[in-house]
This record gives C-alpha cells, sequence and structure tokens, in this order.
C-alpha cells in the first residue's frame, strides 16, 4: 500500500484542518479544491476569460445567463430571463444536478453529490465578488499561520480529518520491475476505458431510435454536419456519396465508406458534440447513431432502434472494401532495380503542370477552395 | 538545360509576388553596394554603425530566448481554405528557410484534432489497462523515474503532400512538404512500461489515447510498440511544447504522425485493431478501383529540395549555386540521394552532411556552378532496404487519382532565368 502522491496529501491536510471551523457556511479554501473539478472549463479569479464555460466572477447576485461576451445555451439564456438568479439557494440546486434543473444546459457536468462540496465551492467562488461577503484578508493570514503546523502534524492526524478525494485515497503499489506506479482502479478503468471494437466490445447498455436520435442532432451536430448530414463549409459530410468512391470527388461518408458502425458509436461517444466531449448520455449515442444509420438509408424506419443488443448485426455496405498494406507490391518497390543515373528519359524534359495555374498558396489573394485535401 | 522554355512566360501572380521578396533583399542589397563603391568603400564597413556604438540589451532582456527580429518571417504557416477550423486543422513547417536536421521546437508543424490542451503535469497520469497483468497509472513523476533513451526521429504527417495528389497546387515546399518535422526526444521505452504492466500472451495489439477534447486513438501492433516506441516527456532538451502534447507524447519511429499520440493519457492492450475513426475513414488510402488500403503505417522512403524552392528563389544571378533538401525514410537511413537539374533526364550524387540516424530526417547538398538557364530541379532518395522514391506518375499508376495519403513523389522545381522558382510536373 502506498500513499500518493505524499505532498498532494499534506496539502489537503492542511486545506481540511483549516476547513474544519467553517464548514457548516461553506469554506472557501476548502471549496477552492472542489473547484478543481470545474477548471477544465470555467476560470475565476484576475484574468479570468470565458472558456468552455462562462468565467465565474461575481457569480453570486447574477441573474443567470448573463454574462457578458458568452454564448449561452438557448435553456439557460430562458432561465435567466425567467428569473433565476445566482444565490445559494439555487447555485446548490443547480451544482446538485444541473442538467435536472436546466435540461437544455451546456454544462455536461454530471454535479457534486456532497453538501459539503456544494457549500465549500459557493464559498469560494463568493470569494471573487467584486465585494466580497467575507474578509478574505483575514482566512489567508489564517492559512499562512496554520501552514507550518499542519506540517508537523500531519502524521498523527491524516486518517481521521482529510477530505476523500485523490490526495487522501490509497493505492496499490505496482508488483513490476521498477515497482513504479500504482495499481489502476475499477472506477479509473471505467472512467477511461471507452473504446468499442467492431465485435461490440466495450458497448454499454442502453438503447436509442432513429426518431430519438433526429431533435438530438439537429440541437448538437447539425450547426457542422447539415440538417441531413451533407456538411456546412469544409466540416465532414456524414451521409450520402453513394457509389463516388471510383469517381474523381469521392464522398467518403458513414455510409459510403466507414467500414463499421462501432466507429460511429466509439467517435461520438468521445469527441462529440465538439468541443463539449462526453457530454451525451450513451443512450443519447444510440439515437444518434441509429439516426445516421438512417440518413445513410441502411435503416428506413423511424421507429428502428440501435441499443447493445442488436449493434453488431448492423453491417456498413463498405466493410469489405478495405485490406491491409500492400504497397510493397506496388511496381515501382517490387521491381527493385538500380535508379537510371543518365538519359533516363527520351528527349528534353517539359513542364506539363504549374501551381500557378491554381494560385492557392496562402499570401496571395487566391484562399478559395481548391482541388485536394488533407481529409 | 531545358531546352523548351515555358511558352507562356512567367506567370503573372509568380512573378509578383517574388519580385518583392527578391526586391525587399536581393535588391536592397545590390543598391547599397552600388552607392559603396562610388564611396570608396562599404559605408557598412566605412561608417560605424549604431550596433557597434551603443549598448545593446543585457542578460535577461529575454529569459526565454527568441528568433532574431530580422527572422520574423520564419514561422509556420497554415492553408486556411484546408480544413473548416483551426481547431482541428494543421500548419506547416518552413522548411525552405532551415538547415542541418533538427527542426526548432516552435517551428514543428502542428497537427491537432481538438485545439491544444493544456494539461498541467501535476494532474496528468497515464493508464495502462486491458489485457495486462496488473493495469496500472503512472505520474509523471513515476514516469521519469524509468530508465530514458535519447532518438532524433522525424515526424511526418500521412498527409503531407496530400494536396499535390492530383497536380502541382502550392507553391513552396513550406506547404507541399512542411507537415514534417525532425527532434531529439527523451524518453522511456514503452516496452518499460508494457511490460511493467505484464501484456499477457494474447495481447497483440495496443490502443493509444490522447487526453484532448479529441481524445485521440490509433491501434498498433504489439510488435512495434515492443520495439523502438517511445513516450516522450521531452523534445530538443526541454520540455514538449503544449502544441505537440505537452507533457506526455507518444513517438512511433517512421510511421504516420497521427499514431503519434499527443497528450498519452491511456495505453490499452487487447487481442486485435479497434478500428477507431483515424484508422477508418481517415488515414486509408482509397485506390482507382475503389477499395482501400488500410493499416499504411510506415513513410516512405522520400525527399525534397528546399533551397531553391518557390518561397526561396535564387537572388544571387548565376555562379556557385547551393542546391540543398531533406532526405528520410520510415523503414531506416538513407543510402544515397540522387538531384537532377533538367528534370529528371541525368542524375549525379548528393553530398548527405550531418549525423545519418534511423527515422530521421537527412541534410543533402549538391554544389553547382549555374549557367544561369533555366533548370528543373529533382531528388530522388534510395533508403537502406534499396527502396527508390517513386515518381508522382508511378503513384497515380499504382493507386489512381483520389488517395491523399503517402504522397512520397518526386518533386521538381522549376528555377527560371530570374531565379523565380514554381512549383512544376513534368514530362
Amino acid at each position: 500500500m502506498l500513499k500518493f502522491p505524499k505532498s498532494a496529501a499534506i496539502a489537503a491536510l492542511a486545506l481540511a484542518v483549516c476547513a474544519s471551523p467553517a464548514l457548516a457556511e461553506g469554506d472557501a479554501d476548502a471549496g477552492k479544491k472542489v473547484f478543481n473539478k470545474c477548471k477544465a472549463c470555467h476560470t475565476v479569479g484576475d484574468g479570468a476569460k470565458h472558456r468552455v464555460g462562462p468565467h465565474l466572477n461575481d457569480v453570486f447576485g447574477r441573474t443567470a445567463g448573463t454574462a457578458e461576451g458568452y454564448k449561452y445555451s438557448k435553456a439557460m439564456i430562458a432561465a435567466g430571463e425567467g428569473g433565476l438568479v445566482w444565490d445559494d439557494a439555487t447555485m446548490a440546486e443547480y451544482l446538485a444536478n444541473p442538467k435536472a434543473m436546466i435540461k437544455g444546459t451546456k454544462m455536461a457536468f454530471a454535479g457534486l453529490k456532497e453538501d459539503a462540496d456544494v457549500a465549500n465551492v459557493s464559498a469560494y467562488l463568493k470569494s471573487f465578488a467584486a465585494e466580497p461577503a467575507e474578509e478574505p484578508a483575514a482566512a489567508e493570514d489564517a492559512a499562512v499561520e496554520t501552514e507550518d503546523a499542519e506540517v508537523e502534524t500531519a502524521a498523527a492526524t491524516t486518517e481521521d480529518t482529510a477530505e476523500p478525494g485523490a490526495a487522501e485515497m490509497t493505492f496499490e503499489a505496482s508488483k513490476g520491475a521498477f515497482g513504479l506506479g500504482r495499481v489502476a482502479t475499477v472506477e479509473e478503468i471505467t472512467a477511461w476505458d471507452i473504446d468499442i471494437r467492431p465485435d461490440g466490445a466495450g458497448l454499454p447498455v442502453g438503447k436509442g431510435t432513429v426518431a430519438d436520435g433526429e431533435p438530438i442532432f439537429t440541437d448538437y451536430c447539425a450547426v457542422c454536419h447539415g440538417d441531413f448530414g451533407e456538411g456546412a463549409g469544409r466540416w465532414p459530410v456524414l451521409a450520402g456519396g453513394h457509389d463516388t468512391l471510383t469517381k474523381e470527388r469521392p464522398e467518403k461518408t458513414i455510409g459510403s465508406y466507414w467500414p463499421y458502425l462501432s466507429t460511429v458509436f466509439d467517435y461520438v461517444r468521445r469527441t462529440m458534440p465538439f468541443g463539449d466531449a462526453r457530454s451525451l448520455s450513451d443512450d443519447d449515442v444510440y439515437a444518434l447513431t441509429a439516426y445516421l444509420l438512417y440518413l445513410n438509408d441502411v435503416v428506413e424506419d423511424e421507429d428502428f432502434e440501435l441499443s447493445n443488443e442488436n449493434f453488431t448485426s448492423i453491417r456498413l455496405p463498405n466493410e469489405e472494401n478495405f485490406f491491409d498494406d500492400n504497397r510493397m507490391s506496388e511496381p515501382h518497390y517490387a521491381q527493385g532495380v538500380e535508379p537510371c543515373m543518365s538519359d533516363c528519359k527520351p528527349g528534353p524534359v517539359e513542364i506539363t503542370a504549374r501551381a500557378q495555374v491554381l494560385d492557392v498558396t496562402p499570401e496571395g489573394e487566391g484562399d478559395e477552395n481548391a482541388g485536394g485535401g488533407i481529409d | 538545360m531545358v531546352s523548351k522554355p515555358d511558352p507562356k512566360g512567367t506567370p503573372r501572380a509568380a512573378s509578383r509576388r517574388d519580385f518583392l521578396k527578391t526586391g525587399l533583399m536581393g535588391g536592397a542589397a545590390i543598391a547599397a553596394g552600388a552607392g559603396a563603391a562610388k564611396a570608396g568603400g562599404d559605408p557598412l564597413i566605412t561608417e560605424i554603425q549604431d550596433w557597434n556604438r551603443y549598448l545593446g540589451e543585457g542578460v535577461d532582456a529575454a529569459p526565454y530566448g527568441t528568433p532574431s527580429e530580422f527572422e520574423a518571417h520564419v514561422v509556420r504557416r497554415n492553408v486556411p481554405w484546408l480544413t473548416a477550423d483551426p481547431v482541428s486543422s494543421i500548419n506547416f513547417t518552413p522548411l525552405h528557410e532551415l538547415d542541418g536536421i533538427i527542426t526548432p521546437n516552435g517551428l514543428c508543424f502542428e497537427r491537432h484534432h481538438g485545439g491544444t490542451a493544456i494539461i498541467n503535469p501535476a494532474d496528468h497520469r497515464l493508464m495502462i489497462n486491458g489485457l495486462v497483468d496488473t493495469p496500472l497509472v503512472f505520474t509523471m513523476e513515476d514516469l521519469k523515474r524509468f530508465p530514458r533513451e535519447n532518438r532524433a526521429y522525424f515526424l511526418e504527417c500521412a498527409a503531407n503532400g496530400g494536396m499535390e495528389w492530383k497536380g502541382a497546387q502550392l507553391n513552396g515546399c513550406q506547404f507541399t512538404h512542411g507537415m514534417i518535422h525532425c527532434v531529439v526526444y527523451t524518453g522511456v521505452p514503452l516496452r518499460y512500461l508494457l511490460e511493467e504492466a505484464g501484456v499477457k500472451t494474447n495481447g497483440k495489439w495496443l490502443l493509444a489515447e490522447g487526453a484532448d477534447a479529441s481524445a485521440m486513438t490509433r491501434s498498433i501492433p504489439m510488435e512495434k510498440a515492443l520495439d523502438d516506441c517511445l513516450v516522450a516527456f521531452k523534445m530538443n532538451g526541454e520540455a514538449l511544447r503544449a502544441e505537440q502534447g505537452y507533457p506526455l507524447r507518444l513517438c512511433v519511429p517512421g510511421w504516420e504522425g497521427n499514431m503519434w499520440v499527443k497528450w498519452l493519457r491511456r495505453l490499452e492492450v487487447g487481442d486485435q485493431p479497434w478500428h477507431q475513426r483515424e484508422e477508418t475513414s481517415k488515414y486509408t488510402d482509397l485506390l482507382a478501383e475503389g477499395k482501400a488500403r488500410r493499416h499504411t503505417w510506415v513513410m516512405d522512403v522520400k525527399s525534397v529540395i528546399t533551397n531553391p524552392s518557390p518561397q526561396a528563389p535564387v537572388t544571387h544571378g548565376k555562379g556557385p549555386l547551393v542546391i540543398s533538401g531533406l532526405a528520410w525514410s520510415g523503414g531506416g537511413t538513407i543510402k544515397r540521394v540522387d538531384v537532377s537539374i533538367d528534370g529528371g533526364r541525368n542524375w549525379r550524387e548528393a553530398r548527405i552532411d550531418g549525423p545519418s540516424l534511423p527515422k530521421a530526417l537527412h541534410r543533402f547538398y549538391l554544389d553547382i556552378n549555374w549557367d544561369g538557364s533555366d533548370l528543373l530541379l529533382q531528388s530522388r532518395a534510395i533508403d537502406d532496404q534499396g527502396l527508390v522514391q517513386p515518381s508522382k506518375d508511378q503513384l497515380r499508376a499504382a493507386r489512381g487519382g483520389n488517395s491523399i495519403y503517402h504522397n512520397n513523389g518526386i518533386q521538381t522545381w522549376h528555377v527560371n532565368t530570374d531565379g523565380v522558382v514554381e512549383n512544376v510536373e513534368v514530362s
């Protein structure tokens, strides 16, 4: 068994000891740690900017959906227009289960399970108000004063005072030759191992119909991929393209090119909606996958339901048309002859094509779409 | 050299764009030289210059140094029409401005599928799971306690040159060949990490996954993973740049760049490939009959002349001319590079200078005495397996017109009598 990492454990203990006197009211220092869960999308403090989520300076007392310059979901704007103002009660409700309170919020976060975490992170956010409700200077002094003491008493008090969290979890040491790293927990593997294979390995339990998928696609996908998967601008085309693979401009879509349906589910679940990855439920992903099958004419019934039960029975039309690398059999490699050094072409060499005819090199005026691409 | 000059004469756009460049650099130098002669000497020598009189900045003026202000044009560039949005796009290494074999970190081309992930190394974890005896999690600190290796490797995007498949299109080796860089990586051999977890006997494949918003994934055969792959945290001696996967990336030497997963967070061992998006819908090679190759991992034997090239015209007139370029092969080292100045009719062996390391860039030179006539420059690399870089026509004959990836065809630059260079194809 090992504690991990040691420095983090001590730091967490310091926070925990500071936190204990004010836990009921919510403790800003403890909330700072809770806020780590939020930091992927939100910033707060000096120089805070909108990222995936809005900055959270002065969020208490603000009407929902009104931070200047941030593009909110329609649902959040409507909530603000309906009179929602962030205070202790509304914030607590939202943080406990965001999607239950505001259906349609962009915030992908599942919610904070512990009331203490909600109180603490609220206290932390209040400390970034224009007129702080509490006395942050005093709190800072206290933290500085107690710092040394905590380090000295760390060994004695670690086990019974610390908040639960990575710093306080215990892990099994690696048994490998180097003994480095530690054993991954089942929960950790479950959280990250979301890949799906063509044989269905990795599929979560769930289901969704074509009809379920259509509104989700319209809300989250159509802005880039078009209402019918035809693609907007140079964003990927998802449907159509049948019988184009031998034509001059092949359209490589799910229906015309992709070999396996598992790739659709896997990719949507890990990456989409683009910029808000992992925000869809597994049922949503089943429904979207069913809808994409419908857009590609692989299924034709709007009531078709895709689930983990029937997933591998669906085959995409182009599956058989892929084969493994055989470049070495191409004539220019297979022949293996010494290259010619002199008089290799019958007569003087002539120019047959010039880049300037197209003139699409950047820095000129010619930034129009051209042939070819990086796919 | 070239018997028949282009019947249409110098193209309009080339002359305007390149004349500006020539005028600013070469032209100005000539004017100063002429004036100097009248005054009995070059004023840059006969007059005391500011930098010779006044003190410069002290140490620490730039705690992390930057290139000279006179090199401000040496930057990566994007081709805006190529992709829908910069967060899933690519830019290009300015090969025509570089020499030697090592690419400076700030000039290594970028390719992201979900923007640059910003990760505090203290928050980064690498997990190994799947068909292993013990699934493990490593911190960055753990990884730095394994024995390390230093290796120079090129990284080339499989799509390098993809825009040129149908014909000459972009005027500059930065754009035709700039999806490549070569740096010295410091990292831990991947096999040490896999051995630490204990790969089960049916573990034949590895899925590498990134921590970015695209959660990039690629399947890699176990044989390669145990051979020469590295889990790297340094490039050219310093930490990886954020856009190159800080704090941790996978190196898959000689294989297509997409497999070098950045922000590496997970390695899963399995008994078959996963057929992820980037190895089915992308990075597969559509052939003329409508069928597609997959698992085309190795980057082919290839070379390009970087100088002169369209962005680096000849400004000095006839006389001694250094023809310089890069050659590489995912199969190993480069045995020989041939250069032609007459469009591939006659070839002579170029001089490789600097280290010749497997799966790294090689620098070659051919020093000629230019007579001022038209040149059709080509280079042709041959690797240590004897594979010869093919012509573009040979590739099209074998694969048709719809391929994108793995274009290693021989590049032709036309140098006209004014020293202006254009991307062309030849008979």
